[in-house]
């Protein structure tokens, strides 16, 4: 925190001025009143400095950060915003865990039950990634998130009842709303914009050709001497064109593209449920603890260099997940001559089933392996990837992977992480190293590029310019290319009506949005903000696509740092924050104010929902302005105290 | 492609206000004698030259490498500035018409383009070598400080900072002419101003040498200064920016006046460094 520089110099010189006095005084009595003294530290302002994003990488976060440090400063604190690029930002958020507060929003994974588990339980506190980066821990909340793993129905909503009304009361993050994402589609070269899922792969799987123009599409405005048709992204991210490795946490915003890239065992639709996608289906059996499921791969399926695609590929994902180390200390060696051999061997089936097998075996402790070495997880799909306590080939298309103590309903999100090609990612478990040092605790999985990657899904990187663009291009031998099979999630029926996918960058909203009203491009991949709606209205031939986001933005807190460890400062702050002064301000009324960030799941409870204002920690003030007063005497009762106008804690 | 489109717009400009310039500026019977001249200026200050090459094209390739530099080790001062200044910036947008707008909008695109070039071509074709190796070897001083500072400072603008007060305005009115400024500059590059800089650089080098072009003394302090309120107008630097940015082009003016006479035959007696800049000094203010 900002204070904590200047506080010991503070002491130090309060501290010297006593002796000084001490020693002119120089009697018994003196000394007893200083070391009773000396308890008693000087109080320290209380600052904080909010962590957000700039205006060409996000058109709202950073003014609900100034928004937000305009009311904390209105209580009382110090506060500061700084704005960061979005890889530092996720890196020293998610990684280091080097904030006091961020404004950004959710991932999408959190918006379901039992995501809330990744993005709450006190056992995630110490990883890196999306897992509780606040260092939230309660124990009850943990029970709870425990129990909505093994139970059903309305046991299970009541437990989530009972998580949504603990987080809304002690404030690991604050609930600002979930916005409206807004993009602007070209009408001419593709349909099918307004049912488009823009935080899945499926979404832009799932386009068709307008109707009655299937022959001019390829004429004006593809390359010359082709007849191939190009879906055009314009985006504001540029770190997809950098980094294509779907683990590195701090690159990656919904993974659509990455998603292209690798196929998961199973996609997630909108009811909720996963339906079968690089699988043909699956079975599940009650053994032991937990569920096991029994998975068919569909046949044929290989990498996008050409080498099968085997169950044991799959059970080398988990293993990964849950290891990227996959249990360096002792076992380097064997594990790479078992790479190598289930890269050579074409029938290898026993080689990849006994690969598998030893490295899940020793995952599945999940905090103490074996030999007693600490596994590093990786920090995408760490709630997924802990459902799973190991997984075998049984054969080259079966796999079998065994579960935690779970019902069967929640395990199959686990089929929802990418599948990894084991040829590729076996080598990189090893440490990482900048120009042959070692750095840390990294491995080679967490810090790759992944340029070019080698996956398994209908499109296959082509090439990219760092910073500027990315192409990715059909690929033949996926099954939706050879023989697309039926009943397919997300309404896919055949291989998308375009060949290659052009992601080109910008540097902002107004200028990405311009690109599809030009016709340089078909569809703004990022979304867009709500001052860009007047420019896409007045264009022609162009499409406003709005979409309820499922990641709502928040105010995140970093509950390691004091005061914020306090939840009653906490619960404050949460009244200091006027949702709906922001989603009719900041948001231009492109937002709707939450409290839970489940809203939208039909998992809230009815005392949970947004009634007019915040019926938990309602703004205390109105209108987005503070009631200063108020406030002050909250955090008084609170235990703080104020000097002149500031807040101030002892220290 | 819509960066092409904006590329070819720019040359166009920039080469009808050559034309001018020329006609102007350096007049026909200065135009007579331009081929030998610039032969022999050319000769003169190919070494030069090459040292401008050099920082562009170092610029170019580290200008990526720099700004992932300047996460890692660089300060973010994107809040001190403000607590620094305020809304200065928001103040000048107070006064924004779409008049304006458009006006500051082709200054800062089309009229630094000219202003950086148009002095290169004119010195070239005078007699005296010197005007132009202070002007390159200012550019390159520019350059290579702006460089560092952007890796020692990241630092966003008014208009990523301040959205709700501050205006993107050359973004919204002319989204394409990003393609162009997104190649040359990053947005975490702002302090120091280097549109600033390099525009008091070539108004401070017509300033010193206006005996040699008179005309070109009024245009170019008038072009200088409107790019100059054109970075703040548009929302895209802070006036701390455009301070620094000023001081860098005293500072790189006068490095390279000093440079510009160790180098010139005519002169022998060697000055060191310390007493040329103040020498330099002394003949700007004169």
């Amino acid at each position: 925190m900002g204070e904590s520089s200047d506080e010991p110099s503070a002491r130090r010189r309060t501290l010297l001025r006593s002796l000084a006095a001490g020693s002119t005084l120089a009697s018994a009595g003196c000394l007893g009143r200083l070391r009773a003294a000396t308890g008693w530290e000087a109080a320290a302002p209380v600052s904080l400095e909010i962590k957000s994003l700039p205006a060409d990488a996000d058109p709202y976060a950073l003014r609900v950060a100034r928004s937000a440090a305009r009311w904390f400063r209105a209580a009382g604190l110090e506060v500061s915003v700084t704005p960061l690029a979005r890889e530092p930002l996720y890196r020293q958020v998610l990684l280091r865990n080097d904030f006091d507060a961020f404004v950004a929003p959710l991932p999408a994974s959190a918006h379901s039950g039992d995501g809330l588990y990744a993005l709450l339980h006190s056992r995630f506190g110490s990883e890196p990634g999306w897992q509780n980066p606040f260092g939230y821990a309660n124990l009850d909340v943990d029970d709870r998130l425990e129990r909505q793993r093994t139970t059903d129905d309305a046991t299970r909503r009541e437990a989530l009842a009972a998580v949504q009304r603990s987080v809304a009361r002690t404030q690991p993050f604050s609930v600002v709303g979930f916005p409206d994402e807004i993009r602007a589609a070209g009408r001419g070269r593709f349909s099918g914009w307004h049912r488009t899922d823009f935080g899945s792969p499926l979404g832009y799987l799932g386009l068709d050709r307008p109707a009655g123009s299937g022959v001019a599409l390829g004429t004006s405005t593809e390359p010359e001497g082709t007849d191939e048709t190009t879906l055009r992204l314009v985006t504001t991210d540029r770190r997809p064109t950098g980094n294509l490795n779907p683990l590195a946490v701090e690159f990656r915003r919904t993974g659509v593209l990455t998603g292209l890239l690798y196929d998961p065992l199973g996609y997630e639709t909108g009811s909720g449920d996963v339906e079968p996608w690089l699988a043909e289906g699956w079975e599940f059996v009650t053994a032991g603890a937990g569920p096991r499921a029994r998975v068919r791969l569909r046949p044929e399926a290989v990498w996008h260099d050409g080498e099968p695609l085997t169950a044991a590929d799959v059970a080398f994902t988990y293993a990964l997940l849950a290891d990227v180390t996959l249990g360096r200390d002792g076992e380097r060696a064997d594990a790479s001559s078992d790479g190598d051999g289930t890269a050579a061997g074409g029938d290898g089936s026993s080689d990849g089933t006994a690969t598998s097998d030893r490295s899940t075996d020793r995952s599945a402790g999940d905090g103490a392996s074996a030999d007693g070495a600490t596994p590093v997880t990786a920090p995408r799909f760490r709630g997924r990837s802990s459902l799973v306590s190991g997984a075998r080939a049984v054969d080259r298309r079966t796999v079998e992977i065994d579960f935690a103590d779970c019902t069967p309903s929640v395990a199959t999100r686990a089929f929802t992480v990418p599948v990894l090609p084991e040829h590729v990612w076996r080598e990189r478990s090893g440490p990482a190293s900048v120009g042959g040092v070692d750095v840390g605790s990294a491995t080679e999985v967490l810090v790759t590029n992944n340029v070019p990657p080698v996956g398994s899904g209908p499109f296959a990187f082509q090439r990219n310019v760092p910073g500027d663009r990315l192409v990715l291009e059909r690929f033949d031998e996926h099954f939706l290319a050879v023989d697309p099979p039926a009943g397919l999630p997300g309404g896919v029926g055949e291989f998308p009506p375009f060949d290659r996918i052009d992601v080109a960058v910008v540097g902002s909203d107004d200028t990405a949005v311009s690109m599809v009203t030009g016709g340089d491009a078909d569809v703004t991949d990022t979304p867009v903000g709500a001052d860009t709606i007047p420019r896409i209205g007045r264009a022609r031939d162009v499409d406003l696509v709005v979409d309820r986001s499922a990641t709502p933005y928040v105010v995140g807190y970093n509950t390691r740092r004091p005061p914020l460890t306090n939840p009653r400062f906490r619960n404050t702050l949460g009244h200091l924050i006027d949702q709906a002064w922001l989603a009719a301000e900041v948001f231009a009324g492109y937002a709707r104010p939450a409290v839970s960030p489940l809203a939208g799941t039909g998992l809230v409870p009815d005392d949970l929902r947004w009634d007019e204002e915040d019926p938990v920690t309602p703004f205390i003030g109105s209108n987005g302005t503070v009631d200063a007063e108020a406030a002050r005497s909250v955090f008084r009762e609170a235990g703080y105290g104020y000097e002149g106008e500031t807040l101030v804690e002892r220290g | 492609m819509s960066l092409v489109s904006v590329l070819s717009q720019v040359a166009a400009v920039v080469v009808a206000l050559h034309l001018l310039g020329l006609a102007t500026v350096v007049g026909p019977r200065g135009l007579a004698a331009v081929p030998r001249r610039v032969r022999s200026n050319l000769r003169t200050v190919a070494p030069t030259l090459g040292v401008l090459v050099v920082v562009l094209a170092v610029n170019g390739v580290v200008r990526d490498v720099g700004v992932e530099l300047s996460w890692l080790i660089g300060i973010n001062i994107t809040g001190a500035i403000h607590v620094l200044e305020g809304r200065f910036v928001v103040w000048i947008q107070s006064l924004a018409s779409p008049l304006l707008t458009g006006y500051f909008s082709a200054v800062y695109v089309f009229g630094y383009a000219f202003l950086l070039t148009f002095p290169v071509v004119a010195y070239l074709s005078c007699d005296d070598a010197r005007p132009l190796r202070t002007l390159l070897v200012a550019y390159a001083v520019n350059y290579a400080l702006g460089l560092v500072c952007y890796v020692l400072f990241v630092s966003y603008g008014p208009r990523n900072f301040m959205p709700e007060l501050v205006d993107s305005l050359l973004y919204t009115h002319w989204p394409q002419a990003q393609l162009l400024t997104g190649r040359v500059n990053r947005n975490t590059n702002v302090f120091p101003s280097l549109h600033t800089s390099l525009s008091v650089t070539v108004a401070l080098v017509a300033y010193r040498y206006r005996e040699i072009y008179p005309r070109w003394l009024l245009p170019a302090s008038a072009l200088s200064a409107s790019i100059v309120v054109s970075t703040m107008y548009l929302g895209i630097h802070w006036a701390t920016d455009v301070v620094a940015g000023a001081l860098l082009a005293v500072l790189a003016v006068a490095v390279a006046e000093v440079v510009a006479d160790e180098r010139d035959p005519a002169r022998t007696g060697r000055l060191g460094v310390a007493g040329g800049v103040r020498d330099a000094f002394s003949r700007l203010r004169k």
